[in-house]
């Protein structure tokens, strides 16, 4: 193969890696083709090691690289595979759900053994504890409490980065030199400096559809607890379509925000839309969420919607959002595994799937909100 | 192979830096190519090793910039000297110059601490080999600051100007992947993964950093180390454990594996309460003897 016949065989090589998943840039294919210069083109592994420094991101990449790279660069001579390469790309769907396929089945999500351990305790307390299926008012007192807990929690984040201020825990020293020098050289004014206070912000969807009947309004009130002692949060419900409860459950007393949200919720226990639901606060809401953003979803996964839908839209919260957390009041059932169509499309993109039918277990969620 | 692959590869071997096809090829190509490498791996691997393996080959000098949570700009950069500054104006108090003088003059390149990343940038002579080490533990904030000396290796400091790298130097940077790095900062980087080694090249290290260990002893500490990485520990020992390891063997005289002196020994391989008891029973029931028998 000629030199120039290298490049675009490199080059289109990138285009398929694309198509596999592997985000090549452009700069990382110029990147590629310089390599190539750089390395043995007559040796085969020095091609593969070399392009494969180049243009992986991260581990998790290595298997499809190494597949494409056996797809299309042949073994031994290099001669007569840039004809082959046009016809090794599967169609788009495919490649989606293999990419996806190959994700889960590697097994090696950081989050994953999280998931584990906090369903293991689920199980353990299901028995013998109300659920919120089962409870009525008196909880509404432990409610506020946990939601202080919350705020406090959040509000108290401090940074380990340093900004100036009037009184502080520190002597600013540079700022307090700088300062003594417009009094030749005499420290007059002595300059303090303080931890600077994380901001952590929560967004929570509500899932309030016929499924989720028994939980809806236990969840709610948890909601309503958090929106009068926090305020940087906003709440969204769905059954079939998004709404907007922020401003409705700042009513300090909750009879009058649940008969104000039911009012607003015109589908409420209706039929399940979560992908087009979490589409649509990803189209309209979602400059809402930043990587300080806990993004929380509380629903039972069973959508009758298309799950490459509700994949799409939790990709896109995931990448967006500081943490995705997924509350399922399922989980307390021992025997409960995400098996359905929606958690499976959903699954990959959350960072803590926990249990969510008792006060006890949304308490274990305190110390995961905080990022 | 490219002849400076196979360089350097020999002259990691000769620092007794076993290695591989992949490591050479990612730090030539770092080399080559004027980029930082980001190195990945488990704890343990080599991976702070190759830096100082490259000064070595390099012939230059290593700076290291160790991250941990909450390190900041005055820790890694740069940072006035206080207390020398303040003895200073004391002592020029009855001096003749100006407020302007005076300021030009404490704040001069005397009075500079120079942090590792600064230390790096003004480096005199050769281009050195800066390790940013662990920087998974650093903060979102100081890896976007980190960024921004990645791309242009110049520091403004506002009180005497823009200082600017003759010579780029050579960046490695480490992750044991506590945190997912931002993908901006992967961009910048080329990558490599090292995974535990293969037995072959694990024997090898063994044998070269712990010379006095008795062939059988070695093969059985390597092939030992890869039946225990499978047993699901929850801190899976790496290379440094099993040097650690092979070098207690050596000093305690030991001639070969029994259950015994591998119960004496638990405490270089096995660093985990929980992990140590799971020993314990494997040892308990009898396991060692399949352990040792991989090969």
């Amino acid at each position: 193969m000629t030199r120039s016949g290298l490049v675009a065989h490199c080059v289109n090589f990138c285009r398929v890696l694309r198509t596999r998943g592997v985000p090549v840039t452009p700069a990382e294919t110029l990147l590629a083709a310089r390599t190539l210069s750089v390395v043995d083109i007559g040796d085969r592994e020095d091609i593969r090691l070399g392009l494969r420094t180049v243009l992986v991101l991260q581990r998790d990449q290595y298997p499809v690289f190494d597949a494409v790279f056996d797809e299309m660069w042949g073994g031994g001579s290099l001669d007569g595979h840039s004809a082959r390469s046009r016809t090794t790309q599967p169609p788009p769907n495919q490649q989606r759900a293999r990419v996806t396929l190959e994700t889960w089945m590697r097994g090696e999500d950081p989050t994953r053994e999280q998931r584990v351990a906090v369903r293991q305790a689920s199980d353990r307390e299901a028995t013998g504890r109300r659920d919120f299926a089962t409870f009525d008012n008196e909880q509404s007192a432990a409610f506020e409490r946990l939601a202080r807990r919350i705020a406090r929690r959040l509000a108290l984040r401090r940074s380990r980065r340093w900004k100036p201020s009037r009184r502080g825990a520190r002597m600013d020293l540079r700022r307090t030199m700088h300062g003594s020098l417009r009094t030749g050289g005499e420290v007059v004014a002595l300059e303090w400096r303080r931890r600077k206070i994380r901001r952590t912000r929560l967004v929570a969807i509500c899932d309030v559809s016929g499924s989720m009947e028994l939980y809806a309004k236990f969840l709610l009130q948890f909601l309503h607890a958090l929106q009068n002692t926090f305020a940087r949060i906003e709440t969204f419900v769905f059954s079939t379509r998004l709404t907007r409860t922020t401003a409705l459950l700042k009513h300090a007393r909750w009879e009058q925000a649940l008969s104000g949200v039911a009012r607003a919720v015109t589908d409420w226990s209706g039929g399940t839309r979560i992908g087009t639901s979490l589409a649509c606060f990803v189209e309209h809401w979602i400059d809402l969420v930043d990587r300080r953003t806990v993004v929380i979803v509380l629903s039972d996964g069973w959508d009758t919607g298309d799950p490459e839908v509700l994949g799409a839209a939790m990709e896109q919260l995931h990448l967006h959002a500081g943490r995705v957390i997924w509350l399922n009041p399922l989980m307390a059932s021992p025997d409960y595994a995400p098996e359905t169509r929606g958690m499976q499309a959903a699954l990959p993109h959350v960072d803590l799937l926990a249990p969510a039918h008792s006060v006890e277990s949304l308490e274990k969620l305190v110390r995961h909100l905080a990022i | 192979m490219r002849p400076e692959i196979r360089r350097i590869q020999d002259v990691m071997e000769r620092e007794s830096y076993i290695t591989d096809r992949q490591v050479a090829t990612a730090v030539h190509l770092a080399i080559a190519l004027g980029k930082p490498l980001l190195v990945e791996g488990h704890p343990g691997v080599g991976k702070t090793e190759i830096a100082k393996v490259l000064a070595r080959v390099l012939d230059t000098d290593l700076i290291r910039l160790q991250c941990y949570e909450g390190l900041d700009v005055t820790t890694a950069l740069y940072e006035w000297n206080y207390p020398k500054q303040l003895l200073h104006i004391r002592l020029e108090e009855r001096g003749a110059a100006s407020l302007d003088q005076r300021e030009h003059e404490l704040f001069s390149d005397r009075f500079l601490l120079k942090r590792p990343l600064l230390a790096a940038i003004s480096h005199e002579g050769k281009a050195p080999v800066l390790l940013i080490d662990e920087v998974d533990r650093a903060d979102e904030e100081f890896e976007a600051f980190l960024l921004e000396i990645l791309s242009d290796f110049q520091v403004t400091i506002p009180e005497l100007g823009t200082i600017r790298a003759k010579e780029r130097p050579m960046v490695v940077l480490t992750s044991n992947r506590t945190r997912e790095l931002s993908e901006a900062l992967r961009r910048r980087c080329l990558y490599l993964w090292i995974d535990y080694p293969t037995l072959e090249k694990e024997l090898r290290i063994v044998r070269t950093k712990v010379p006095g260990l008795a062939e059988q002893l070695a093969r059985d500490v390597a092939t030992f180390m890869q039946s225990l990485r499978q047993a699901g520990l929850s801190r899976t020992p790496g290379v440094a454990e099993a040097l650690d390891w092979a070098a207690a063997l050596s000093a305690l005289g030991a001639e070969q594996l029994d259950v015994a002196v591998v119960r004496e020994t638990l405490g270089c391989i096995v660093k985990d309460e929980d992990d140590l008891r799971t020993m314990e029973q494997m040892l308990d029931e009898g396991r060692l003897a399949a352990m040792l028998s991989l090969s």
